[in-house]
């Protein structure tokens, strides 16, 4: 799934992307304008009804990576609230919002208790809810009509939506498909987007990016149910009359969803570019094989299926982009530094160690039955570089899941002193992101479908809301970390070591004043150990107090002003570099009693 | 009281009946991960060869068991092989829509074979009615509900006592692990997808004679049996077979007591449920909970 | 400038009409068009298909007559899959083609999403098959229906048990204990609404009420029901699948009521009787459109349809849905030869003056259109499986059997 390709192309020759787009657009209401055919004008509209559908559904399912197969549930819910509103005498213009609210709320109702389910999980959740509905809205039949359906009176006029002409129809269509995709493009360009698509490849790693994923999702929810939803309402006008087995229908949720697949999920408009061309195609097969025999359509058509997504899994527009030339074409803002992979220092002078400002109190973790940590405080000052060493399976991680957020511990305590003087305890991982504690993750956790720059931004968000702002910060970074030569890449296609350095820069954009970086350094080659030990010493140079899990025992060595050993969920011992290094417990713990034996004879 | 052990009967039977199909299903989800949505047209084609097997030939429903495994065997291995399989590196969105395709299809192929009329195998005398009292039930579905525990019991053995079922086992715990074991992971799932459907064969040889095939009965089936895999545990066999008992009784007792028309709502109100509440199913103890977030 | 952008347009049209499915064929000379929309793809194909033949051989008929004022009648096909669909074959046969009606439907929905096309151009519809009463409940101008609806169905459902069930019981109608189950969509809900009215004001005695879907794979808690609440008289409206179960079901549990009556749908199907075997299906009671083993002296022309059908499909008539869009459409197109013209006022003017009384069309019922143009001597069929078929035994003009039941 890749994001990135054809959102907006910045590269001085995408403007070809840009014009073929107000092309389509243009000919999706100038085409059956000119032809002038009723027939036509009913294709255009069902184009622009599933298009807008489509594209409102790749918010929750292509942004949020949100699998939802429920959709016909809010269209729904969009059709009944116009329905029953025109049927009062309200007309469809204030149904539309009323519905598309209704929708919304619905929505973030049904979705936040989901919220921790992904995948198939939640698409099956999200099948179940239609159901219910479905089911529901057929035993009520004294609000909805029942099984009977529901129709309005056919009064003509812009005030009841319904057309003797079909040129209204076919503006009100537009209109909607029109604003979904401005929605779509406009949300996917904005600090939320970014959240949105961070929080799909990497839920952890966006959380300590300070990003409330929760909310971010029950956002995209609520945004694209209500666009459904007025969706909803306007087809419901359109057709007349709706029925629960036709609205609430778990195949048509699909048929949205698979015009959004065949065309690229995820992208700002391939729902559109699926639906343009399917639309036609269906009607066409139809149309040639339906009079054949019964079945040999539906036969065909699933076939088809299953072959576009064998062939086509990232959608037409990953074959379009390439005709567009929005690939990974070389930068020319690069400047000097893209040439250079080495980071350049800053030359600041080293501050003296300050005062604390993170303090662990007696922290306590139980996973079952397992100890993982016992008793373990620690104290971190301004500006110094606190090691903490132990065997591999110690609990070294645990503890800094505690001391970011991720984990609650059983007893004891975390606090934090924030830009006001005071500790502050915070309890989620936005609550120290925004205390201005960042983090890495021993494995990298790269935001795989987003471009370098955008993994950056992500992080600059945090102290620039601005996109424009946090771009800036983002290449600056980039650069100072030598990542410049990268920044339209899509992470996924990063070496190691630039994945490692990416980790850093991202949390590096956040502009923290505590930095827990874990184990940063395992996995990079000689050469490039000595440039990252560089990084980290420029890092606390410029003021920032670190932690650092490590076993490279160079940089632990060198870079440390003091040093923790853990092992078995205990501090073990704790001091300087050098002396803790020749403690016996210490040795006995990394190598074995015998080493010990053996040393001491 | 009658009125409650009857019930109690019928939704035991319907359990034994939801169990058939979904374990099958128990296996190929909680191995693959795959959310197979052609489930419910394995079973109708399984139906469709049973009835095929019957008609022609005129021999004993059950008979064609012989038939309907190793076709759906292959079938199943072969939707692993030349669709999910191509698809691994891929969205899961992907492989859930390339299933929901194999669905579409096979549904109007059966319509176009077979046409949309109800195809009626023999009943051969399964559907003689037994009981206790006023209690009654009926042989085909004591012989599902027996089969269905047979079924489990060899599946069991299947994946603790065999080479290729432990193998299965761990790459259903750890893909990356079970592959520096030496595992042939894409071959274990292929394996997988097959038994799995090869179950459904086994399910279709006991339900044909008792259900009409038509080519949606699928549909129906394929979301209950979803409920019964997430409810039972990922990939725990026994967990789906309580589940698909206590999901059966759900179905008997609303149906009768709440009403026909909402116990649809019964069922997946208590899915949605499980769902939120213990996303790890009733019965599932594996900590490790891949689709839910740390 | 003006020709470049007529050429446009030219190649724009040669482009969207190969979305018009390719039906367009040259005009030939006296001829008049007119639609055809039923679902012919899809779910509802089989019987969409069969109501589709009764149009054909109607208009064949009227073609060999010498066709309507003179001109020979083509038919243009579109194809009613699902709601949206309807409206675009609509738009496109009154637009593209230039039909001066449309006959349809089968499927209520489809109805009532084309015929609000048809009613904004102006254009006669003429449904002769769908059963749901909002079809003709909205004071549309232009839109006729031939055919008996589900009102219809429960009349005669609920005429049957008062005025030959209950007397051949030996009972008073209002000692039977009634029960009502049907399916949840549409044509289900509907018929079961109107026979709960119908029998209250009858004075029946309705003690059960179930809905489920059709899709189901288990009734046994109905018939539980049904048999704990000592049902004597089940009301069923049903497809075709659950029909086949609920007599199953019902036969396995020892459930043994005094009457079943179906509702059409699967019960006037033969693949149902062969499905539940002759000694359960015989003696259960259906009401449904006219069928094929009734008195030619009440449904004049019913057996020359059948050889007709036959004769042009090689098979008999898969159900009554045919004979009765054969019915409704020999009425209407016999009206429009009368008619001044093909305009739709003057189509409306003569379809207003139909008057045909009972037993004088091959489906039996008389035509003559009243309040929504709704046909009001549109009647349903009483009939009974016996001996493996399924004759018409209600009511009695049109019988050719009697109603028989074992106790």
């Amino acid at each position: 799934m890749s994001t990135s390709t054809l959102s907006l192309p910045r590269n001085r020759d995408g403007w070809r992307a840009p014009v073929a787009l107000a092309g389509v657009l243009a000919a999706l209401f100038v085409l059956p304008v000119v032809i002038d055919d009723a027939f036509v004008y009913h294709i255009f509209i069902t184009i622009c009804i599933f298009a807008g559908l489509s594209t409102a559904w790749n918010i929750v399912g292509g942004y949020a990576g949100q699998l939802s197969l429920g959709h016909a549930a809010f269209y729904g819910i969009g059709a009944y609230v116009g329905m029953m509103l025109v049927n009062a005498g309200v007309t469809p213009w204030l149904g539309m919002f009323a519905g598309g609210g209704v929708a919304a709320v619905v929505a973030v109702a049904i979705s936040y208790p989901c919220f921790r389910l992904h995948g198939p999980f939640f698409a099956l959740a999200s099948i179940a809810f239609l159901e219910v509905f479905r089911v529901l809205a057929l035993h009520f039949s004294g609000v909805t009509g029942g099984a009977t359906g529901m129709m309005v009176p056919l009064e003509t006029g812009w005030m009841w939506m319904i057309f003797q002409d079909r040129l209204p129809s076919l503006i009100i269509a537009f209109g909607l498909m029109l604003l979904t995709l401005l929605v779509a493009w406009g949300l996917r360009q904005h600090r939320w987007g970014f959240y949105l698509v961070a929080t799909r490849e990497r839920e952890s790693a966006a959380r300590s990016a300070g990003i409330g994923t929760v909310k971010m999702r029950l956002l995209a929810v609520a945004i694209s149910a209500a666009l459904t939803a007025m969706l909803g309402t306007f087809h419901a006008m359109y057709l007349t009359f709706i029925e629960p087995g036709s609205v609430f229908s778990l195949t048509f949720s699909i048929q949205i969803a698979m015009f959004a697949l065949i065309g690229g999920i995820g992208t700002v408009f391939g729902p559109l570019v699926g639906t343009i061309l399917l639309v036609p195609v269906t009607e066409l097969a139809r149309g040639w094989l339906g009079a054949e025999a019964v079945g040999l359509h539906g036969f065909v058509y699933g076939s088809v299926l299953v072959i576009a997504v064998l062939f086509m899994p990232d959608g037409l527009m990953s074959v379009l982009s390439r005709f567009f030339g929005a690939g990974p074409a070389a930068r020319d803002d690069d400047g000097a530094g893209a040439t250079t992979s080495a980071p350049s220092r800053t030359q600041a002078q080293r501050a003296p160690i300050g005062d604390v400002v993170l303090q662990a109190e007696h922290l306590d973790k139980h996973f079952g039955g397992l100890h993982v940590t016992n008793d373990v405080s620690l104290t971190l000052r301004k500006g110094e570089v606190l090691g903490v060493i132990g065997p591999n399976g110690a609990g070294k991680t645990t503890v800094f899941n505690m001391l970011s957020g991720f984990l609650k511990p059983d007893s004891g305590r975390v606090s934090i002193r924030g830009a006001d003087g005071h500790f502050h305890s915070p309890a989620s991982p936005g609550d120290f992101a925004r205390l201005q504690l960042g983090r890495t993750f021993q494995i990298v956790q790269p935001f795989a479908a987003m471009t370098v720059e955008e993994n950056i931004m992500v992080g600059a968000f945090h102290r620039h809301p601005a996109v424009a702002d946090a771009r800036r910060s983002a290449r600056e970074i980039a650069h100072r970390m030598g990542l410049a030569r990268y920044l339209d890449d899509e992470a996924r296609g990063l070496p190691i070591g630039g994945l490692k350095r990416l980790e850093i820069a991202r949390v590096m954009a956040m502009e923290p004043r505590v930095l827990l970086l874990d184990e940063v350094m395992a996995g990079i080659n000689r050469a490039d150990l000595q440039e990252a030990i560089e990084l980290v010493r420029a890092i606390r140079d410029s003021g920032v107090s670190i932690i650092a899990i490590e076993h490279v025992m160079q940089a632990i060595m060198s870079l440390s002003d003091r040093v923790i050993v853990i092992n078995s969920g205990e501090v073990i011992a704790e001091g300087a570099p050098e002396d803790v290094v020749r403690q016996e417990a210490v040795i006995e713990a990394y190598l074995g009693k015998e080493s010990v034996d053996a040393a001491a004879q | 009281m009658e009125i409650v052990l009857q019930i109690t009967a019928n939704g035991l039977m319907l359990g034994g009946l939801y169990a058939m199909i979904s374990v099958g299903l128990t296996l190929i989800f909680g191995i693959t991960r795959v959310i197979n949505f052609a489930h419910g047209e394995f079973l109708m084609v399984g139906m469709y060869i049973v009835y095929l097997v019957t008609t022609q030939l005129g021999v004993h429903p059950y008979a064609s068991v012989l038939l309907a495994v190793p076709a759906l065997f292959v079938m199943g291995a072969l939707t692993q092989k030349l669709v999910i399989e191509r698809l691994r590196n891929s969205d899961e969105h992907v492989q859930i829509f390339a299933t929901v395709g194999l669905s579409i299809a096979l549904i109007n192929l059966a319509l176009l074979i077979f046409g949309a009329d109800i195809a009626n195998t023999p009943s051969s005398g399964l559907r003689h009615s037994v009981g206790v009292g006023t209690v009654g039930v009926l042989t085909g579905q004591l012989v599902i509900f027996f089969s269905s525990i047979v079924l489990v019991v060899v599946l069991h053995l299947l994946l603790t006592r065999t080479r290729p079922g432990r193998a299965i086992r761990a790459t259903a715990q750890n893909r990356a692990a079970a592959r520096l074991m030496g595992i042939n992971v894409s071959r274990v799932y292929v394996l997988t997808f097959g038994l799995g459907a090869a179950c459904v064969g086994v399910a279709a040889t006991l339900v044909a004679p008792l259900y009409p095939a038509s080519p949606t009965i699928g549909t129906y089936f394929v979301l209950i049996a979803f409920v019964v895999v997430v409810m039972g545990g990922l990939g725990s066999i026994t967990g789906a077979f309580i589940a698909a008992l206590v999901i059966g009784l759900v179905d008997a007792f609303a149906g009768y007591y709440l009403g026909s028309d909402l116990k649809e709502v019964a069922v997946f109100g208590i899915f949605l449920l499980v769902l939120i509440f213990r996303p790890s199913g009733l019965f599932g103890a594996r900590r490790n909970l891949s689709h839910v977030s740390p | 400038m003006s020709k470049s952008r007529s050429m446009f347009r030219y190649a724009a049209i040669g482009l969207t009409s190969a979305l018009a499915l390719g039906a367009g064929a040259g005009a030939a000379h006296a001829e008049v068009k007119f639609g055809a929309l039923y679902p012919f793809s899809g779910q509802l194909a089989l019987l969409g298909e069969e109501s589709a033949r009764g149009l054909e051989l109607a208009v064949e008929q009227i073609n060999s007559e010498g066709g309507v004022q003179g001109e020979q009648v083509k038919l243009v096909q579109g194809d009613a899959v699902d709601n949206n669909q309807a409206i675009g074959e609509a738009r496109r046969l009154i637009a593209r083609e230039g039909v001066k009606a449309i006959f349809g439907t089968y499927s209520s929905s489809r109805s009532i999403a084309a015929s609000q096309v048809a009613e904004l151009s102006r254009i006669p519809y003429f449904e002769l098959g769908a059963v749901a009463e909002k079809v003709t409940s909205r004071d549309l101008g232009y839109l006729y229906r031939t055919n008996p609806t589900a009102k219809d169905m429960a009349r005669t459902i609920v005429d049957m048990i008062v005025e030959s069930v209950a007397p051949e019981l030996g009972m008073d109608p209002s000692e039977l204990r009634i029960g009502i189950i049907h399916e949840d969509s549409s044509y289900g809900s509907s018929v079961a609404e109107f026979e709960n009215k119908y029998a209250e004001e009858a004075g029946l005695n309705v003690v059960a009420e179930q809905a489920y879907p059709a899709s189901t794979v288990d009734m046994s808690s109905i018939v539980l029901l049904l048999k704990e609440e000592n049902v004597d008289v089940v009301l069923q409206t049903s497809y075709q699948n659950d029909s086949v179960l609920f007599l199953r079901q019902a036969d396995e549990e020892n459930y043994d009521p005094k009457a079943i009556i179906g509702g059409g749908g699967g019960y006037s199907m033969e693949p149902t009787a062969e499905a539940v075997g002759e000694d359960v299906i015989d003696g259960v009671l259906d009401a449904d459109f006219t069928q094929y083993n009734v008195n030619p002296e009440f449904a004049p022309g019913v057996k020359e349809f059948v050889e007709d059908y036959k004769a042009k499909y090689d098979s008999a008539p898969r159900s009554g849905h045919s004979l009765n869009n054969y019915a409704g459409a020999m009425a209407l197109l016999h009206a429009i030869d009368d008619a001044d013209g093909f305009g739709p006022d003057e189509i409306r003017e003569a379809v207003d003056a139909i008057d045909i009384p009972m037993g004088e069309t091959a489906a039996g019922y008389g035509v003559k259109f009243g309040e929504n143009n709704q046909n009001t001597r549109a009647k349903m069929m009483g009939m009974q499986w016996q001996d493996g078929e399924l004759v018409t035994v209600f009511p009695e003009e049109a019988a050719v059997s009697e109603l028989k039941l074992q106790d």
